[in-house]
């Protein structure tokens, strides 16, 4: 935080007004429907929130299932520390170097993957 | 003296690039309007910069020379809490908009009290993590120029207070990423070119297999400071001046202060008081070796570091300088690929410094091991060359972590607490005002956390660092998780999970430490509680949310403006975010 407290950015508004009040008839784009917060607008949205949480939601347990059971794993299986490799421990190894790039890696897929939805969403809306 | 000359180019580098650069970012809103020129590789090397703090630098392999590889669980956590930033945190809060942890709390809940206990746990948070910074310059300075561990907590104190007061630091991206960088190359360099000399680890019967740590074959000399206890795993011997002491298995000894010991060739290395002398191969178990290794232990700690990242006070405000919701992502990634590249190398000088600087376990100081270590392992010009370099990249780190922080502190106090406190004086009159404010903050938010530093010695930087992990995460992740995912939570549901998850970490931390620091058994769950905290506290903020009736009216509108991408339009503009958002 600074002294003066910033003034929210302004994001941009690409195209028309967004609200379009008082027109009940005729059909509506999604964009309408959201702007002007409507069942079926929420129902968009809630779509993409939910797509985007159960996204996250399978990076964690893909996560959990390399990352998350290694600390048991090793506890169970002691000959992990009885192996060498190049005169350090197999399991020191394991600790260590893998784990850092299967955290990247997961986290570039799920980017990828969560930025698609989004372009998904952005096409739904600007139909 | 060259070591000496080191730190001072780090920190008149880094002081004078901040005052100097801070002309072109005068206020955060400057700081945006660069933003959009800042690439995600910058950003990310910034964020690192900010968050690479002591204990990551020093921290980490002292505390891996101590108990064992379990210490570098926490290497994996640090890295591993961006993953759960990226994924539920980073483009929704950039999406948001919301600069601090209290505005956003204020915000997403429409309630103005919530703020102020947001910024009481920021100031608890904020304050945890910088008295282990300052325990780091305190031995830093002592490293370099020998001087008494008060006199680098004062020093490093006052230079960050004045430094943020006058507005250095601030914000400045391209500082920051630099200080990345320069911490790479302070903490690479010098165990790479250590591991060329001796041509691969040294020592591994004490480092893999049944030895403790010992004298090498020269023997070795230690001059511990003041009288302290210490204890022979194994019968020994040590010679002070011309007497020689034998020393039964297990016995402890009383070493004289300020008056050299000498162990012979091979002789085996006294461990002070306090310690568990280990042998190599339970030394080298990363789970299981030691009570601090235990299974529960390490889940905990990973459950603090996972969840208490996205709740840092510093790292928060880093994420605006991303113009949009992807760029906040593509940056997070990168923010996980290059600390993962700078967690390669503390666990070579904790093992480094088991085979070669033993002494530092008579003395008790193994938090110094990456400070001393090159020139103890390599005496001469290379040795002392190596120990300028790393010591110079610890005061980088205390320099940018200490000042990120005390930014966030400051404001916080001068922004969020003062207008409450004292609702006459709310709006400070005036860009003038308003800065002083936040400079007596500055220098006010420093006084507690280099008064706690004192006093806070012998605790290892890295359990410090630990209990502002645990903290956060029983706190800010529950607010942040349930209120970006959750339409039901409540303002009375985020203040009670934050009360309760509060009040049961800072209790069991200060529990365990009035126990002594208990290291077994069920009992050391009270140094890091996150596994027991962290639930309860999500637990309390939904059964509160469901039974409460004040729910937050706008919660619909409050989730577009979270997760609808940017450039459609349906965002909501500033006035009118103003007008419905808070």
């Amino acid at each position: 935080m600074s002294p003066t407290p910033p003034a929210r950015r302004r994001l941009p508004s690409l195209r028309t007004p967004v609200r379009v009040p008082g027109r009940r008839t005729g059909l509506r784009s999604p964009r309408e429907e959201l702007a002007e917060a409507t069942a079926h607008g929420q129902v968009y949205l809630r779509r993409l929130q939910r797509a985007q949480f159960g996204l996250a939601l399978l990076a964690l347990v893909a996560f959990g299932a390399v990352f998350g059971v290694l600390p048991i794993a090793l506890y169970l299986l002691p000959t992990l520390d009885r192996h060498q490799l190049v005169g350090i421990p197999l399991s020191l190894w394991i600790l260590v170097v893998p784990m850092l790039p299967v955290f990247v890696a997961i986290g570039w897929l799920y980017a990828r993957r969560a930025d698609a939805l989004d372009d998904a969403f952005r096409d739904l809306v600007e139909r | 003296m060259i070591a000496l000359l080191a730190v001072g180019a780090v920190t008149l580098g880094t002081l004078g690039l901040g005052t100097w650069g801070v002309r072109f970012a005068r206020t955060t809103s400057d700081l945006l309007v660069a933003s959009r020129a800042v690439t995600p590789w910058w950003n990310a090397a910034a964020i690192s910069g900010e968050y690479l703090s002591a204990a990551s630098f020093l921290g980490i392999a002292g505390l891996e020379m101590q108990i064992g590889a379990s210490a570098l669980w926490q290497s994996l956590g640090f890295t591993a809490g961006y993953l759960a930033l990226l994924l539920f945190v980073a483009a929704p809060l950039r999406r948001y908009g919301s600069y601090t942890i209290p505005d956003f709390a204020e915000a997403r809940l429409n309630s103005p009290a919530i703020r102020l206990l947001a910024a009481a746990i920021v100031l608890v948070i904020g304050g945890f993590y910088l008295v282990p910074q300052l325990k780091g310059a305190g031995l830093a300075l002592n490293v370099v120029i020998g001087s008494p561990y008060w006199v680098g907590v004062a020093v490093v104190a006052v230079i960050v207070a004045i430094n943020v007061a006058i507005g250095g630091m601030r914000g400045i991206t391209y500082v920051q990423a630099f200080q990345f960088w320069l911490k790479l190359f302070a903490i690479a360099v010098p165990i790479i070119v250590l591991l060329i000399h001796f041509g691969g680890l040294p020592e591994r019967a004490a480092l893999f297999g049944d030895a403790y740590p010992h004298a090498g074959r020269t023997g070795l000399t230690i001059s511990p400071g003041p009288a302290q206890r210490a204890q022979f795993p194994t019968a020994g011997t040590f010679r002070v001046g011309d007497r020689t002491v034998h020393v039964a298995a297990g016995a402890t000894v009383t070493l004289p202060a300020n008056v050299a010991i000498h162990i012979p060739p091979d002789g085996i290395v006294p461990v002070a008081h306090g310690t568990t002398p280990l042998r190599g191969h339970a030394w080298a178990r990363p789970v299981g070796g030691t009570g601090q290794g235990a299974p529960l232990l390490v889940y905990s700690l990973l459950v603090a570091t996972f969840l208490g990242t996205m709740g840092l006070p510093h790292v928060l405000v880093r994420f605006y300088t991303n113009p949009d919701g992807h760029a906040a992502r593509r940056t997070t990634v990168r923010v996980l690929g290059l600390l993962s590249l700078f967690y390669l190398f503390p666990a070579l000088y904790g093992a480094f410094g088991r085979a070669l600087a033993p002494q530092l376990y008579t003395t008790g100081q193994t938090d110094d091991v990456v400070l001393v270590l090159p020139h103890v392992a390599w005496p001469g010009a290379g040795g002392t060359i190596l120990t300028a370099v790393t010591c110079a990249g610890a005061f980088a780190a205390f320099l940018s972590t200490s000042s990120g922080l005390l930014v966030s502190l400051a404001g916080t106090l001068s922004h969020d607490v003062w207008p409450r406190v004292r609702p006459r004086q709310a709006v400070p009159s005036g860009v003038a005002s308003r800065r002083r404010h936040f400079r007596t903050a500055a220098a006010g938010a420093m006084v507690i956390p280099a008064l706690i530093a004192l006093v806070a010695r012998q605790v290892d930087i890295s359990i410090l660092v630990g209990w502002a992990f645990a903290i956060a995460a029983s706190t800010f992740c529950p607010m942040f998780l349930l209120g970006i995912w959750w339409t039901r939570l409540t303002a009375r549901g985020a203040a009670a999970g934050m009360i309760v998850g509060m009040l049961l970490a800072t209790s069991a931390i200060f529990v365990g430490l009035a126990l002594g620091e208990p290291t077994n058994g069920a009992l050391a769950l009270l140094q890091q509680p996150a596994i027991a905290s962290v639930p309860v506290a999500f637990l309390t903020m939904v059964a509160v949310s469901l039974t409460d009736r004040h729910r937050v009216k706008d919660a619909d509108a409050q989730m577009l403006a979270l997760h609808a991408p940017e450039g459609l339009g349906l965002r909501l503009a500033d006035g009118e975010a103003e007008g419905a958002l808070i």
